[in-house]
């Protein structure tokens, strides 16, 4: 009856053949480490577009000058009011898409413009190694 | 973490409160609310390792979402794992009516601010998928699902995730500090009798508690109304250690001391005469003590002086000592005075008077 938790993944790790299909899992901002620079800098995961008629929306971000995007599906949190280039976090499915495109069919959509990415990343990594250390490595 | 936890693993339920987790509503995720395992010794208590935990407090988002007429069920997803959530409606929000038109103006007016304010209440009590729910509670399981019934609930706002980092940050560190170190309970806490020297002053009040209880229990159960000190010593055998050798006499026979002064010194029982014969009236079981009290009440609220306000109770202890016995103490009195009032014979007027119905 309740739906499976949404562990939280960063955008590049929603690759087709890291995560299974239907898993459950939450995305949002993207903390880009650069080791040439002598100062940390932080990239988020940005609303690009948005195709009401396909109920399709595209989020993007850079790291390691590598482009990550990820298509979600909005027939579950529409209607949905875009704002192009904020950022959002993004709560759903994963789907296979053709072309092994990651697909997120997203049950929740909520914009947070404005987050903390670095202290948020901080927080993933810290609940990471903390279960790490407790349970062992693990898929959480 | 197994569900099947063994109940020696457990500490003794009397030690629980010594852990202060127990007491507060405990940060964990949902994960290992999901999984923590029910306690053999009390039902409804939940252990997290060796800690007890019956009360949790859980931030997550509402993923899930079911109405009723009563209640709410929120499933609430904290990104570890999704536990339901039962908030109870208040009932002052199904009658929440039209709203009353301001006077606008500039003018404060209090019935429109009120409005205002309850309608912010309400709000923040009203959950859809998508929002971030704050819920304290205790822990239940019902038809196997494990679920949180909420006392205090509410809708967080949250638009840059400031509070649900915060949360994310530092509940490593609770675990760290708090959850995952053991509940150790004081070595002289956790002794049993039979272990216990009369070192550690807490070791021996424990044992002192435990044989008054069990004279009380004694007393009260066969109704004795008197007693010698050598007619309830076996009582308190169990407590000691099993070698019937002189010296577990010895420790028979002081521990019976101790608790027979305790006993007394909370009026529980008197000597009514004062001599070598050492008997033990049971106060509550005294018929002639009972009796003399109803008398001089009796007697005593005829008199104008005693009329309106009744007998003081010192008044009644003077009396009562003639009467009866020189030896009874205030705290017998009061034991005696509540009993007959439970029995509705008398009435305390104020803290200290009384009078006969």
């Amino acid at each position: 009856m309740l739906p499976a938790h949404a562990t939280f993944y960063f955008p590049w790790e929603i690759r087709t053949d890291a995560i299974k299909d239907g898993t459950s899992l939450r995305t949002c901002w993207v903390f880009q480490r650069d080791p040439s620079a002598p100062f940390l800098c932080a990239q988020t995961l940005r609303l690009a577009s948005y195709l009401p008629e396909e109920s399709r929306a595209v989020l993007t971000c850079v790291r390691a000058s590598v482009q990550h995007q990820v298509s979600v599906r909005t027939t579950f949190v529409e209607p949905f009011h875009p704002v192009i280039g904020a950022q959002y976090i993004v709560l759903g499915e994963t789907e296979k898409a053709e072309g092994g495109d990651a697909i997120l069919h997203a049950r929740v959509l909520t914009c947070v413009d404005g987050v903390d990415v670095a202290l948020l990343q901080k927080a993933v990594d810290e609940q990471r190694s903390f279960f790490k250390d407790r349970d062992g490595p693990g898929p959480e | 973490m197994s569900d099947k936890g063994d109940a020696e693993e457990e500490p003794p339920h009397l030690l629980w409160g010594l852990d202060p987790v127990f007491k507060a509503f405990a940060r964990l995720y949902v994960k290992d609310i999901l999984q923590m395992r029910q306690s053999r010794q009390v039902p409804g208590i939940y252990f997290y390792k060796t800690h007890p935990v019956f009360q949790v407090d859980v931030l997550g988002t509402v993923v899930y979402r079911r109405e009723r007429e009563d209640f709410c069920c929120y499933g609430v997803d904290d990104s570890t794992g999704v536990i339901n959530c039962l908030c109870w409606k208040d009932e002052k929000w199904r009658d929440f009516g039209d709203s009353v038109k301001g006077r606008g103006g500039g003018v404060f007016d209090a019935e429109e601010q009120l409005r205002k304010l309850r309608e912010a209440q309400r709000s923040r009590m009203e959950l859809d998928i998508g929002d971030v729910l704050r819920v304290r509670g205790t822990v239940k399981t019902s038809r196997q699902q494990r679920e949180i019934m909420a006392s205090c609930f509410y809708k967080v706002s949250d638009p840059v995730m400031a509070v649900q980092i915060s949360r994310m940050l530092e509940m490593p560190s609770l675990y760290r500090d708090c959850y995952d170190r053991p509940f150790s309970v004081p070595p002289h806490q956790a002794g049993t009798a039979a272990a216990a020297e009369p070192g550690g002053l807490s070791d021996f009040q424990l044992l002192l508690g435990r044989a008054g209880r069990i004279l009380k229990e004694f007393l009260r159960e066969k109704e004795v109304a008197r007693f010698r000190p050598y007619d309830v010593e076996y009582l308190l055998h169990p407590l000691l250690p099993r070698p019937a050798a002189t010296p577990s006499v010895g420790q028979v026979w002081n521990l019976l001391k101790d608790s027979l002064k305790i006993l007394q010194d909370e009026g529980e029982i008197f000597r009514k005469v004062l001599s070598p014969d050492e008997v033990y009236n049971v106060t509550e079981q005294d018929k002639d003590l009972l009796a003399a009290i109803m008398d001089v009440l009796r007697e005593d609220s005829k008199r104008e002086k005693y009329t309106e306000k009744g007998c003081h109770v010192l008044h009644v202890l003077s009396s009562v000592r003639q009467r009866y016995s020189r030896n009874l103490s205030r705290e017998a009195l009061q034991v005696a005075l509540r009993l007959l009032e439970c029995n509705s014979d008398i009435i305390s007027t104020t803290d200290s008077h009384y009078t006969v119905l």
